[in-house]
Order: C-alpha cells, then sequence, then structure tokens
C-alpha cells in the first residue's frame, strides 16, 4: 500500500474558540499580559492538537505543523549570524507574507533552531515527526543579500548551517528530514546549484532519508535531473504543477517519489476514486509501494476544517490506491 | 498651486467601542441595527479627524469592512465565506470560496460612500475591492479558470464603478494588493482592472503594495487608471532611481508611511522622504499618504503616523512656497 506524508506547515488556528488559543496568546502576550514561556506552552498545545487530528486522518508521517513559525524564511535565516530580518514581501504567488532576511556578513549556524520544536513533537506522535527545513537555495534566493552579492556563495554558505542544523535533528532521532526547495518551479536553471547544496546537507544526515521537496509549480522540464538530485526521495506537486505528471509518466522514477496531488491551495474537494485511477496509472513508472502520496504543498493556505478535509480524502485515496494495487 | 495633495489609501483601525460591538454582532448578541448605528459613528470621527488635520482628499475608513475581499463577496450571490486563513504573523482573514456563477445583488459600497460624503465637503475616494484581488483571495470552486473567474468580477465591479460615480464619487480607487502575485497574470489583470474603468469621469487610482515591483515596472504605465498608489517606505524607497529612467506617465500617491511598524516616523523623516519623491515627481504629480490601509495599527498609532504626514507635507510645501 502507498504510504501517506503531509508537507509541512498547518493551520494554526480554527473557527472554534478552542481553535484559537495561539491567535489570542499571540495578542496578550503583544499587550504584554503573558510572557513567552507562557506563548510557547500554548503553542505546544497547538502542536498538540495538529498531530492529533493528523494521527486521527490516518497519516503516517507527519510534521509539527510549523507551528512556531513566523515564516518558512525568517524562522531559520533569523537565528543565523550576519542575518537581519526586514519588512514583509509576498511569498511566491499566495496571498501570504514573509519577513525578509538580509544577509549582512559571512552566514554561519549558531545554535540549533528546530531541535527543540521537533523533540517535543515527537516525543507526543505516535508516528514519525518529518523534520522539515527550507533549503538553502530558496532561502538565497528570497533574503536581501547585502554581503555576498552571489546566489551560489550565499546559497553554499546556508547549505553549511542546513547541514548543521540537519546534525542536530538526526541525532536526535529524526528518521525523514525534508529540504524545501520551491524556487526550483520559478528557476529550474538553480537545480544544480540544489544538488551541489544537498550534497552537503547529504554528507550530515546519517541514517535518515533525505527528502527534496519542490511546490507551487511544475517542474516538468528537469524531472529526469530533479530525481538523480542527492536525496532519498522527492517531493513534487502536482496540482499547481499538474505538467509534471505527464513528465512523470513518460520518464518514471526508480527514486521513491512523494506525490503531492491533493490540492493545498483550494478548498474544492477531489473526487478520490478519480485521483487514485491517475496514481495507479503511475504504477508501471514508479514504486508505489516505496512512495507517498501527500497534498501539493504547506496545508496552511487553507482554513483548519477544510485542511482536514483534505487529510481525509488524502487517505481515501491512499486507501483506494492500496485496495486495487 | 495645488501641490502635494494628502489622502489615505482606504483602512483606519476601528475604535475600540466598536471592535467590542463587532464581537457581540458576531455572536448575535447585537442586532445589525445597532452595530450599523456605531459603523457610522466611526466613520463620522474619522471623516471628522481627517479635516481637523487637514487631509485633502478622504477616505471613509472602512469602518464597516472585515475584510475587504470579503466584504464585497459578502454582497455578490455566488460565493460563500471560508473559515479563517494566515496573511502573516498574527493576522487571519476569511476568504471568499466561489461555488456558483457570480451576481451582483445590488451597489455594494455606494450607500457607505453616500454617508462619508454627507459629512465633508473635500472629496471622499470611492473604494473597489479589484478584480484580479478578489479572484485571487478567493477559493474557486465553480469557474476552474483564473481568468473566467477574474473577468467575471471585472463585470460586477465595473457597475459598481458605475453606481459610485452616479453617486459623486470623484474619486474611485480600484485595489489590486495582489498585482504583483503572478507576471504572467498581468496583462489579465490590466484587462480586468480596464473593464472597471472603462468610461469613468472620476479620477481613477489603482492602489497596491507588498510586491515586487521591479518585475512589474514595465507595467506601470499600462494600467488603465490615472494614478498609482504605491507602499514606498516598507521597501526602502528602492523605487526611486528606476522612476528616474524610466519616468512614469501618471499620477502617483506615494506612500511614506510604514503601516506595519509600531514606530511613528518622526516629521524629519517623512520630510525626507518627500524630498525624495520630489527629486523625480513633480508637486502637482505627486500625492502623499501612508504605505497601506492603518487598520493594522492601533487607533493611536494610526493618529499619530496621519498628524505627522500631514504636518511633513505642509512643511515641504512651506519650504517651496507651494502654500
Amino acid at each position: 500500500m502507498v504510504h501517506t506524508t503531509v508537507v509541512g506547515s498547518y493551520p494554526r488556528i480554527g473557527d472554534t474558540p478552542e481553535e484559537q488559543i495561539l491567535r489570542r496568546g499571540i495578542a496578550r502576550l503583544d499587550k504584554g499580559e503573558i510572557d513567552e514561556a507562557a506563548l510557547k506552552s500554548l503553542e505546544r498545545e497547538v502542536v498538540q492538537a495538529v498531530l492529533r487530528e493528523q494521527n486521527e486522518a490516518g497519516i503516517e508521517v507527519v510534521t509539527d505543523g510549523q507551528i512556531s513559525w513566523y515564516d518558512s524564511q525568517s524562522h531559520l535565516a533569523g537565528k543565523l549570524a550576519s542575518v537581519e530580518i526586514n519588512g514583509l514581501a509576498r511569498y511566491f504567488d499566495t496571498n501570504t507574507y514573509y519577513r525578509q532576511p538580509v544577509v549582512r556578513g559571512p552566514v554561519s549556524w549558531k545554535a540549533p533552531i528546530l531541535l527543540d520544536e521537533w523533540t517535543f513533537a515527537q516525543s507526543h506522535s505516535k508516528s514519525p515527526v518529518k523534520a522539515v527545513l527550507t533549503g538553502p537555495v530558496t532561502l538565497a534566493s528570497l533574503a536581501l543579500d547585502k554581503h555576498y552579492h552571489s546566489k551560489k556563495a550565499l546559497a553554499l554558505d546556508l547549505a553549511a548551517a542546513v547541514a548543521e542544523e540537519v546534525d542536530a535533528l538526526v541525532r536526535a532521532g529524526a528518521t525523514q528530514v525534508q529540504i524545501d526547495e520551491p524556487i526550483l518551479t520559478r528557476h529550474p536553471e538553480d537545480l544544480a546549484l540544489v544538488a551541489e547544496t544537498l550534497e552537503r546537507i547529504r554528507a550530515r544526515k546519517g541514517k535518515s532519508d533525505l527528502i527534496l521537496f519542490t511546490y507551487f509549480g511544475d517542474v516538468a522540464r528537469i524531472l529526469p535531473d530533479l530525481i538523480d538530485a542527492p536525496a532519498d526521495l522527492v517531493g513534487l506537486d502536482l496540482v499547481q504543477g499538474a505538467g509534471t505528471w505527464s513528465a512523470l509518466a513518460k520518464h518514471g522514477s526508480e527514486k521513491p517519489l512523494i506525490l503531492g496531488l491533493i490540492d493545498a491551495r483550494n478548498t474544492k474537494e477531489e473526487e478520490s476514486a478519480g485521483v487514485a485511477k491517475k496514481v495507479q496509472e503511475l504504477g508501471g513508472s514508479i514504486d508505489l509501494k516505496a512512495s507517498y502520496l501527500s497534498p501539493s504543498n504547506g496545508l496552511e493556505f487553507l482554513p483548519r476544517d477544510r485542511a482536514r478535509r483534505k487529510l481525509r480524502i488524502l487517505r481515501t485515496v491512499a486507501d483506494e490506491v492500496g485496495v486495487a494495487g | 498651486m495645488k501641490a502635494l495633495l494628502t489622502t489615505s489609501v482606504g483602512s483606519f483601525p476601528k475604535p475600540e467601542y466598536l471592535s467590542r460591538a463587532r464581537t457581540k454582532s458576531s455572536r448575535g448578541d447585537l442586532s445589525k441595527e445597532a452595530l450599523r448605528e456605531l459603523e457610522e459613528k466611526a466613520t463620522a470621527e474619522w471623516i471628522q479627524f481627517q479635516e481637523d488635520i487637514g487631509i485633502d482628499i478622504l477616505v471613509d475608513g472602512e469602518q464597516y469592512r472585515g475584510d475587504m475581499a470579503t466584504y464585497f463577496a459578502e454582497n455578490i450571490e455566488g460565493t460563500e465565506i471560508s473559515g479563517l486563513v494566515r496573511s502573516y504573523g498574527n493576522r487571519y482573514y476569511k476568504k471568499p470560496i466561489i461555488t456558483d456563477e457570480l451576481r451582483l445583488r445590488g451597489p455594494i459600497s455606494v450607500d457607505w460612500f453616500k454617508f462619508a460624503q454627507a459629512h465633508t465637503d473635500r472629496p471622499v475616494k470611492g473604494m473597489i475591492t479589484g478584480p484580479y484581488t478578489m479572484m485571487d483571495w478567493s477559493f474557486d470552486e465553480y469557474y476552474g479558470s483564473r481568468a473566467d473567474a477574474c473577468l467575471a468580477f471585472a463585470k460586477l465591479l465595473h457597475e459598481e464603478a458605475r453606481a459610485l460615480e452616479a453617486a459623486g464619487a470623484k474619486v474611485v480607487q480600484v485595489d489590486e494588493p495582489a498585482l504583483s502575485t503572478r507576471f504572467d497574470e498581468l496583462p489579465l489583470l490590466v484587462k480586468a482592472v480596464g473593464i472597471v474603468t472603462k468610461g469613468l469621469q472620476a479620477n481613477t487610482v489603482l492602489h497596491t503594495c507588498y510586491g515586487n515591483y521591479n518585475d512589474i515596472f514595465a507595467y506601470f504605465n499600462k494600467l488603465p487608471v490615472d494614478q498609482l498608489d504605491l507602499e514606498m517606505s516598507n521597501s526602502g524607497l528602492d523605487l526611486l532611481d528606476r522612476f528616474k529612467r524610466e519616468p512614469l506617465k501618471k499620477e502617483i500617491a506615494f506612500g511614506v508611511i510604514d503601516v506595519h511598524s509600531h514606530v511613528i516616523e518622526p516629521e524629519a523623516l517623512i520630510r525626507e522622504r518627500i524630498e525624495k519623491a520630489l527629486t523625480i515627481f513633480s508637486p502637482t504629480q505627486l500625492f502623499i499618504d501612508p504605505d497601506c490601509g492603518l487598520k493594522t495599527r492601533s487607533l493611536e498609532e494610526a493618529q499619530a503616523k496621519l498628524r505627522n504626514m500631514v504636518a511633513a507635507t505642509r512643511a515641504v510645501r512651506t519650504a517651496h512656497g507651494w502654500t
């Protein structure tokens, strides 16, 4: 049977008062009514709820939902040496915004960034918790570089920092580590650089499975080389990157894949039988038993109730693929 | 000479009494009529404030809106409203869900425009959430094509623009914060905004913010409006050099206040920003306003920022002898 996983983020609030504790907590922190420790405790309550929801939906490899991340860029980059955090910038083609990292000098890793968050999540999850990190080339591309004046030089130093973080996570027990490089859907010519940075990260991955995930578009043009990148699994957005479906059918893959086929950016619900059929059609070209099905990207772009429904659809598709297979 | 006219982008923070009333109303503990009364009170107060500090072109402050897209969608048939989705930080908004063919029930914002305009002799902007942004910020379960959904919104919003003009709006602003979302869709945006503004006699404005302007720069002169309203402070006035090389053939409303910062910009800093803008734009082409709507700031912060903006503008006018 094909496996199931998620990509990373998860809606951190819902529409019921119980689901809004974090929003209220941050507002109270801003007013000085609670301290950082109290907010951290609220974040952890939400992480447990997010783990529970993934578990109830039958997802096999889960994430902590990136509940404590301000955004995909500043949460990591902001804790590295020589990086400041600037004003808001649009995050790809979404209606979400990130605080732009500004690189003022040589970038380096100072101390674990995600380790506490990952350790807490894993200790509260029956399922393996995947550690998810934004990739060095995407970080380099979305930052404002005032020092290197070279995307490659910046990306390679960021890769060294990401590799340190991966090492810390793997030593703590992470069995799957995912590097997100959505920039490849916009700049496929960056694949060689992504591969070079992944080589550095792979050297520190220990026995964990290293995953390269791309989303927010298609990677059809570079698919064979992308699959050959130095990662154990490759994740693909097959919704916004619908063009990748046909490339995948044509080229196939000997490497296990994560097929992002449930639309994580639109509420419209998939008809599970139709999606399952398309997956089965790929059965001759890829190793479905070693692969995973997932949403097309992080679920935070959906309201919480819709995210839950999408997870259930994902589970149903996986079951239907498994039964027929 | 009418130099450096001051204006605002649209939203202002809601006073505490209105925020509380909205919460009560959403729980069903306050009637629509009672809420409307408080929304009118807050709107009248903001009109009075803008007059008092001497802003030239006013806005109604959007005291009756939750979110700019859902407010319009709630008044359009064929939509539902989703649960909360995060935008950034601790800011969440509800998104429209298109579930059927879009149809206008009737004028959407005209009543509020009339109410605000009746409280002042100065011009009040008519405010429309643009068709591209309405499409981009909606979930689409019906059209299955971004272009079809966008153009469907455009036709309805043209009717709204005409109704605002008929009600006396001398300025109609189309808000397109999603403008820079997908560069390959800029021709669609130009077409859709063109449908909205077609045949209008009012001065037309397009507001956008928080995008990579360098990539969309080539489209600025193609946008079918008389004035561009741009966020400039948050992005560090980076665009000025580009405007120097490639002149803008429209009016520009130049954001001199960062709406996402608690810091009240001192008058001297705002003067400096205006002077920088004046090295590129003529004083009649240049309008002065905040980067974006001020609703995310506290009432006190927003008012202090606006006061400094107007004072700085006056000081620049005086220094140049344009009073």
